[in-house]
């Protein structure tokens, strides 16, 4: 049995339904394929709005801990709203990547507020194309500008994009090796903390 | 067809949402999003969510191109040739025709961007700077309050495309830039062309601009610092007429905007915390 956790319960800032939000999280779970036992924790943070949007995904103890800017859920036409149909689609990567964090295959990679923005934008490219194909409305062009702009707007980050995107199988090491080829492994680590939304 | 056509009038289809300024400066949110830190507003690649905030202040410049274009057309209709010469309305027309050219363009740009028209919703408080009956007022309004902003806000996303390297996004601005200090000019021109013999007048047409100029300082959208998300281009407005004194002035008054918006957030906030020790 999975539990899942929402905070806050309730929303006090925007009038966003806890029960929905963990309907999308079962959705998600389910799409990812996250096993059953593997208790989810979600942190919603209402004070966020559009465009400050972000999220992270990480495996604590086990737990799946997700945190997510409120920013994220509201409806862009409609300030202040929740939009069910962004919420799927960031829970659904968000998940995805959480999937991949109960792998070996990232058992090596740092909590995301660690991850260097390179790393992020080829792991993300990789969720969101799984997430795509299992019909999630991802929009790739969005994740192509989000790639490129910490990969740079070249052939090699382009041929790189394409590789993530249609992979059905990527390793820490592979994102690594991605963003050794293009360059953002050079860039190294931010001057603006990568989770600083994240902070109060 | 109507003359002076108010901004609710404005035409668009089912994919445009507009909003009320007020919806913001109202939303719970705003102050406790002011006291904390979001990172630096000004426009970089290392900044939390660059992408989502560029392809929203694109959007932003798409629907603010509409109402540019919408704001010149209404100029060359009007208006008798009394009160607007024909030649003001010949340089509008030349203007409508650079408009609808930069609609195009930010249509591709927020296409390149992964954005689409009427994903965000659109302001018409830029029209409305559109709408004063007197010509020289609106063309202050329009031509150098409202595109002195375009000057600032293409060469900010110029300068983001330098940095982040893409070449596309810097030659659109570029060449966009390039337009906005000709409509700049163009305003520059007929203001001191109109009021020639009447000071009193000119006057009246700087005043109303400075106005328009406070309202797009806004909340400390624009100035000369990191927290401000547009920086004042003060090389490309020199070349579009505007005197040093002028852009000093205008650099003062966005840092007033700034100070108020960060003062207006504090009181929100000392509000809150009042009424959450209350209840």
């Amino acid at each position: 049995m999975t539990a899942i956790t929402v905070t806050p319960n309730p929303f006090t800032l925007v009038p966003y339904d806890v029960a929905e939000i963990i309907s999308l999280l079962e959705e998600a779970a389910a799409l990812a394929g996250i096993p059953s036992g593997v208790d989810i924790a979600l942190t919603v943070d209402e004070e966020l709005f559009a465009p400050l949007t972000g999220h992270m995904s990480d495996v604590v103890d086990g737990r799946v801990v997700l945190w997510i800017s409120g920013g994220n859920f509201e409806d862009n036409k409609r300030p202040c709203r929740f939009s069910a149909a962004q919420a799927r689609v960031d829970l659904s990567v968000m998940m995805l990547r959480a999937k991949d964090r109960l792998s070996e295959d990232f058992a090596a990679a740092p909590l995301d507020a660690q991850l260097l923005r390179g790393e992020r934008a080829a792991w993300d490219t990789y969720a969101a194309g799984r997430a795509r194909r299992r019909g999630i409305d991802v929009r790739r062009p969005r994740q192509l500008y989000d790639f490129r702009l910490q990969h740079g707007f070249t052939n090699v980050a382009d041929a790189a994009f394409e590789r993530c995107w249609q992979a059905e199988r990527v390793t820490w090491q592979g994102i690594r090796e991605i963003c050794k080829e293009t360059g953002a492994a050079d860039r190294g680590p931010s001057k603006v903390p990568v989770d600083l939304l994240r902070r109060k | 067809m109507k003359k002076m056509l108010p901004e609710s009038e404005l035409a668009r289809d089912e994919r445009f949402v507009r909003t009320n300024i007020e919806d913001r400066i109202f939303d719970p949110r705003g102050p406790r999003i002011a006291q904390r830190d979001t990172g630096p507003a000004r426009m970089g690649v290392d900044r939390p969510a660059a992408g989502e905030r560029s392809r929203s202040l694109m959007h932003g410049i798409f629907v603010g191109e509409i109402q540019a274009l919408e704001g010149a057309g209404r100029t060359c209709y009007d208006f008798d040739d009394e009160a607007a010469p024909f030649q003001l309305k010949l340089d509008m027309a030349r203007q409508c025709w650079d408009e609808s050219r930069h609609c195009e363009i930010s249509v591709k740009l927020g296409d390149h961007m992964g954005t689409e028209i009427g994903e965000y919703t659109e302001s018409t408080f830029l029209f409305a700077a559109a709408c004063n009956p007197d010509p020289v007022l609106r063309l202050c309004g329009v031509n150098r309050a409202l595109e002195g902003l375009a000057i600032d806000v293409f060469n900010s996303m110029k300068n983001f495309g330098n940095e982040s390297g893409d070449p596309i996004l810097e030659f659109c601005e570029d060449w966009m830039l390039a337009d906005e200090v000709t409509h700049v000019k163009m305003g520059s021109d007929w203001l001191r062309r109109l009021t020639a013999t009447d000071p009193e007048r000119r006057e009246r047409a700087l005043e109303f601009q400075r106005t328009v100029d406070a309202i797009f300082n806004l909340g400390g959208f624009r100035g000369e610092d990191d927290e401000n998300p547009i920086q004042l281009a003060r090389d490309f407005r020199r070349l579009a007429g505007f005197t040093d004194d002028e852009n000093d002035s205008l650099a003062a008054l966005a840092r007033e905007s700034t100070e108020q918006a960060r003062e207006m957030a504090e009181a929100a906030t000392a509000a809150l915390q009042t009424s959450a020790q209350g209840s």
